[in-house]
């Protein structure tokens, strides 16, 4: 400070003599009252510095020299704190949480003639137990590559079967055995220094439980995709592009996605095709636009659209094991637009409107039996028609809202409807929905109650029943064409969650 | 075929410096470092899985060793990169570099 000073006021002598130097050997003079307010200016720098000179006593200084090696000492003891801490979270590379669902469904079936494939078979079961749980780890590898994983053993009580249904789209969404099953695992790559904002995604995906099943499972969404589209669990890449910097619009992007929904392996090489007479791989190639909608807090649109390439068929869901060997049997394309948006207008509404369109491009049939007699085969079934030619248009809606109850007492619960109807020819790649019974898949009208009551941060219960009339056999299945179905399905659940 | 192994003789020739370069901080480390962290040494033993790569780089740029390392800022700086490159955190943590 008193450098500052000094350095001031050595700094006004020279500029009073540089005037003065100016003028020769007259004097310069400036304005009394600047002259004056230098001068006070100058007395109050003074007074601060004697001031803080005077504060700094012989026993104040004394303290203030033992102060440093006290306070070397105790900053060395935290630093060697911090190491081991931030060495045993730098280590911890994994975040875990674990999910846990007990569910309890009473079902009544009537005029079962082919429900959708993974479904019900029996005509009554009451008191169907089941118990699934859930793995979730997550990790920032970087700060630019992150990586989750989920994997799910998901079964029946005192049941440790292998369901016969499953396949690769839902081993970890319909029970089975106690095994764990990998349900998601895959990285988020978002690449420095590209031109456009970038992110890649591969490995197997979280493309199960998509919007708007977040609001009946009383959780943030789980998916990119639509879940009247796609549920269900897969393998692929998806590159992502944000768009929010060109357009404006908040969580806005494009993604192009590919993926297999089925590739063919010899059984003896894992890493050939099948020698001759083989199918050929079913590649998926999808586009999703998303955004917020412009001046809608918390909403979303999807515009999707989806091309499956050379879909396969044996005779596995035609009801028994003879039929001719595997085949492909055309091409699907598949659209959909979805629009939701949580809390309207601060009501503690959330409503969602999904639609999709369907279109099938036959090229083939396999030859079925349902007595397992290969040489008097009942006859072909190709891409939803008998013949392997004829192509069809399906459609479907499933709409629905939910009410968030602003009960405090009561935990805030929330009640909830849905109602989804999909036409003769729906078809949609929902093998691995939270439904045992694949309901958006549904050829006819489903209709949806639910009620969630939530007991604390982590424990809810969800109370729901189902019902459903089907038009149309065969929900759910692209292969053949079996004609009308009067079939009604009544599902009450109740069921008991836990995240943590 | 004797292209070929022509071929990756040359490019491991050509990756055996890089290897030495890696080697150095190894080197001192056991040399220099080890010459007091060790068994019955003046400071405790010492390994460069006892901390992650990062807190090891915070530890040095904070100047939190003690006394005089009698290494130039090269050598310190190889041995840092050793240190970090197999640190907790590392794929190839060195948890018994000094014998404990």
């Amino acid at each position: 400070m008193k450098k500052i000073l000094l350095t001031a006021g050595a700094l006004l002598a020279w500029t009073s003599c540089a005037v003065a130097g100016a003028g020769g050997q007259s004097v310069v003079s400036i304005p009394a009252e600047d002259y004056k307010a230098i001068l006070e200016r100058l007395d109050t720098l003074q007074k601060r510095v004697d001031q803080m000179e005077k504060a700094e006593s012989p026993s104040a200084k004394a303290t203030s020299a033992a102060m440093p090696s006290k306070l070397a000492k105790d900053v060395e003891t935290i630093y060697d704190t911090l190491d081991k801490v931030e060495t045993k979270t730098l280590k911890d590379r994994i975040s875990l949480g674990a999910e846990l669902r007990t569910r309890a469904d009473f079902f009544k079936v009537k005029n079962n003639a082919n429900l959708s494939p993974g479904s019900l078979v029996e005509e009554h079961n009451d008191n169907h137990w089941s118990n699934r749980f859930r793995l979730n780890l997550d990790s920032e590898i970087q700060k630019n590559l992150l990586f989750t994983g989920r994997v799910t053993a998901y079964k029946n009580f005192n049941n440790n079967a292998s369901n016969i249904y499953a396949n690769d789209s839902n081993a970890a969404h319909i029970p089975g055995d106690t095994g764990l099953k990998l349900d998601r695992a895959y990285v988020d790559w978002i690449p420095e220094g590209m031109p456009i904002p970038l992110a890649l995604t591969f490995g197997r995906h979280p493309s199960s439980e998509g919007p708007p099943s977040e609001l009946k499972e009383n959780r943030l969404r789980q998916s990119t995709y639509p879940s009247l589209l796609f549920d269900g669990e897969s393998d692929g890449v998806v590159a992502t592009v944000g768009l929010e910097r060109y357009l404006g619009w908040k969580n806005s992007g494009i993604r192009f996605a590919w993926g297999k929904t089925y590739q063919d392996t010899n059984t003896s090489v894992a890493y050939m095709d099948t020698y001759g007479g083989a199918v050929d791989d079913s590649n998926v190639f999808a586009a999703f636009f998303e955004t917020e909608i412009p001046g809608v807090r918390d909403s979303l649109l999807v515009l999707s659209a989806l091309r499956a390439n050379d879909l396969t068929a044996n005779n596995y869901y035609l009801g028994n094991s003879a039929a001719t060997s595997a085949n492909n049997i055309g091409n699907m394309d598949l659209y959909g637009i979805h629009v939701q948006a949580n809390n309207v207008a601060d009501s503690g509404f959330d409503i969602f409107l999904s639609t999709g369109l369907n279109k099938t491009h036959p090229s083939g049939t396999i030859g079925y039996d349902t007595n397992g007699s290969i040489a008097t085969l009942e006859g072909t079934a190709g891409l939803m028609n008998n013949d392997g030619t004829t192509s069809h248009t399906g459609w479907a809606v499933h709409t629905g809202l939910r009410y968030n109850i602003p009960y405090k007492p009561w935990n805030n619960p929330k009640v909830g409807f849905e109602y989804n109807h999909g036409s003769d020819y729906w078809f949609n790649f929902t093998w691995g929905s939270a439904e045992l019974y694949n309901k958006l898949a549904t050829r006819g009208d489903a209709y949806d109650f639910y009620y969630i009551q939530p007991f604390n941060d982590n424990l809810f219960g969800r109370l729901g029943y189902t019902h459903i009339d089907y038009n149309y056999s065969n929900s759910g299945l692209h292969i053949g064409d079996f004609g009308e179905s009067t079939a009604e399905l009544d599902n009450l659940y109740f069921l008991l969650d836990v995240r943590f | 075929m004797q292209k070929r192994i022509v071929t990756m003789l040359t490019a491991m020739s050509l990756m055996l410096p890089a290897v030495a370069l890696a080697a150095s901080g190894d080197a001192l480390f056991l040399q220099s470092c080890g010459a007091c962290h060790k068994k019955g040494g003046k400071a405790a033993i010492v390994n460069p899985a006892d901390k992650a790569g990062t807190v090891w780089e915070k530890y040095f740029a904070r100047g939190r060793h003690p006394g005089d390392m009698g290494m130039s800022d090269a050598d310190l700086q190889s041995v840092i990169k050793y240190l970090v490159a197999h640190a907790a955190d590392s794929d190839q943590p060195a948890a018994a570099v000094i014998p404990k």
